[in-house]
């Protein structure tokens, strides 16, 4: 770099109308031709669209969906389990990773079942859930958040454990008391890695939701899932497969973006 | 009575790994006078730094005593800052909310610290620079916002422990230049660590030589510079002799490392 007065150069003009990068070129044409095989790949007979379906015959079950077919309950029953099951690992799951960062005895107690339990799929425990709290809406709520608790609180646990030394003894050389301590420099330190693991929790709070629908459940979207399955309508049960994915994504795309914010003092 | 008052000082800790009880000081003497700048030179692993962290309150005493201003120091306290070796800056904040951060942990009140901080900010040369991270500063700039840290919480004493150990021999022999002016200015009392000759004797009215096993005082030797001082200093003959008397300690220290590592090989 040449001399410039301070480190941040001012940015390239824009042009009004960005050529597409060659990575983004690729994307798209790849995803063009996986739709154009899809969809004439049956009417050849390379396949059976009875099990394919086809890009239009989803588009038009997405719109008899939208319509008719009740989907915004199906959508809200799945969208409250996940967001009460989410919400409560988060509650228990912060405040416990925090205190397992910086409690030595909390963690050699609790840590060898907590790994057990992060590596496991949770979705194991989901016939024990529906013994315990039945059909209903309790046990999907207990599978997202055990599937969200575990990931938000191993992650919460490693930030406050990379807490940097010297920063804890600048605080303490100006008067720091444990509390200042543990508010102004362990916390804000953890919060980049407990962001991680809001963002691992995500999916895995969704794939316990739809599938605790899929196993037992009189409405959601996992249940309209299985229902769509045994009636071979491939075509709607694509368009809720789609609807699932697109919410995972769009919640997770929310939480990079809240990552970014926290990262900015961080580059790389 | 002096400022600094350490009385026969002993420090030892427990080397984590082996266990072993470890003297990293003994029988350490000194008083500094306010608004005395004094230096403390020697080689890696004599003590040097643990002395000045004692002072600071952030390691135990083993024997002896440390006062300042006839208080027995047990804990780090208002009439102290440190400016450490690694500028420790918080990442997440900027420049202002850093040089904020020790006047937060004292209790000043909001409307003074903005405008203290602003002003050591200022001081130190950073004025364009109090919304950057420290991501976005140089080595330098970065140990600037670490002396105005210590500063801007007005301490009587400054301990500075080799805070331009990091940075280049020309940033280096700049920093030692704004230094001298601000506390000339500040009139603080400094304790200062070094391993570098000349930067002990440039800045110090008195210049304190520590040896190794355990860490001890061999000499304090007072500095006769008239002040404000120049980089042409460096030059004269009076500057050689200190230099000449200094190395003498450093090269004996070097010799029985060497004898210890050979005995061992």
């Amino acid at each position: 770099m040449t001399a410039t007065a301070g480190p941040r150069p001012a940015p390239p003009p824009r042009a009004r109308w960005p050529r597409p990068s060659r990575s983004a070129t690729i994307s798209i044409a790849s995803v063009a031709v996986f739709f154009l095989l899809w969809q004439i790949a049956p009417e050849l007979g390379l396949v059976n669209g009875r099990f394919t379906s086809q890009p239009t015959l989803v588009l038009k079950a997405a719109l008899e969906v939208a319509v008719a077919d009740d989907f915004l309950r199906h959508a809200r029953v799945s969208l409250t389990a996940f967001a009460v099951g989410y919400g409560l690992a988060m509650l228990v799951s912060i405040p416990l990773g925090i205190v397992l960062g910086t409690s030595r005895i909390a963690r050699h107690m609790l840590e060898p079942p907590l790994m057990a339990l992060y590596i496991a799929p949770t979705l194991i425990l989901l016939p024990v859930m529906i013994v315990w709290l039945g059909i209903g809406i309790a046990s999907k709520i207990a599978v997202a958040f055990l599937g969200a608790v575990f990931p938000i609180i191993v992650n919460t646990m490693a930030g406050m454990r990379e807490a940097d030394h010297k920063l804890v003894r600048m605080a303490r050389s100006f008067g720091a008391s444990r509390f200042d301590v543990f508010t102004r420099i362990l916390v804000p330190g953890a919060l980049p890695s407990i962001v991680v693991g809001l963002r691992l929790a995500i999916g895995r709070a969704v794939l316990g939701v739809i599938v605790g629908e899929l196993y037992v459940s009189q409405a959601g979207l996992g249940f309209q899932l299985t229902t769509y399955g045994a009636a071979m309508r491939i075509d709607r049960l694509l368009v809720y497969a789609i609807a699932v994915s697109i919410f995972g994504y769009t919640m997770t795309a929310l939480v990079r973006a809240i990552e970014a914010r926290l990262q900015r003092w961080r580059p790389e | 009575m002096a400022q600094i008052e350490v009385r026969d000082l002993q420090i030892t800790y427990d080397t984590p790994k082996t266990g072993e009880r470890f003297t990293a000081v003994e029988g350490v003497t000194l008083s500094v006078e306010a608004g005395e700048f004094v230096t403390i030179v020697g080689a890696s692993g004599c003590g040097k730094s643990t002395l000045l962290l004692a002072v600071a309150g952030l390691v135990p005493v083993s024997g002896g005593t440390i006062a300042i201003d006839g208080r027995t120091v047990t804990a780090p306290g208002p009439d102290r800052a440190v400016v450490f070796q690694e500028a420790s800056l918080l990442p997440w904040r900027s420049v202002l909310g850093n040089v904020k951060f020790g006047l937060e942990m004292q209790r000043w009140t909001r409307d003074d610290r903005t405008e203290r901080a602003m002003r050591f900010i200022r001081m130190v040369g950073l004025a364009n620079f109090a919304d950057y991270h420290p991501h976005q500063l140089s080595g330098g700039m970065r140990q600037r916002v670490n002396i105005a840290r210590a500063l801007a919480v007005d301490p009587k004493v400054l301990l500075m422990d080799e805070p331009f150990g990091a940075l280049d021999a020309q940033t280096r022999e700049v920093m030692g230049d704004e230094l001298l002016t601000i506390w000339e200015r500040e009139k603080k009392t400094a304790l200062f660590v070094t391993h570098d000759i000349d930067e002990a004797i440039f800045l110090a009215d008195r210049v304190v030589v520590m040896g190794r096993n355990p860490g001890h005082i061999k000499e304090i030797m007072r500095v006769d510079i008239p002040r404000p001082r120049h980089e042409d200093v460096l030059d004269s003959d009076l500057f050689n002799g200190y230099r000449k008397r200094l190395r003498a300690h450093l090269a004996e220290d070097m010799a029985s490392m060497h004898l210890v590592e050979g005995a061992q090989a």
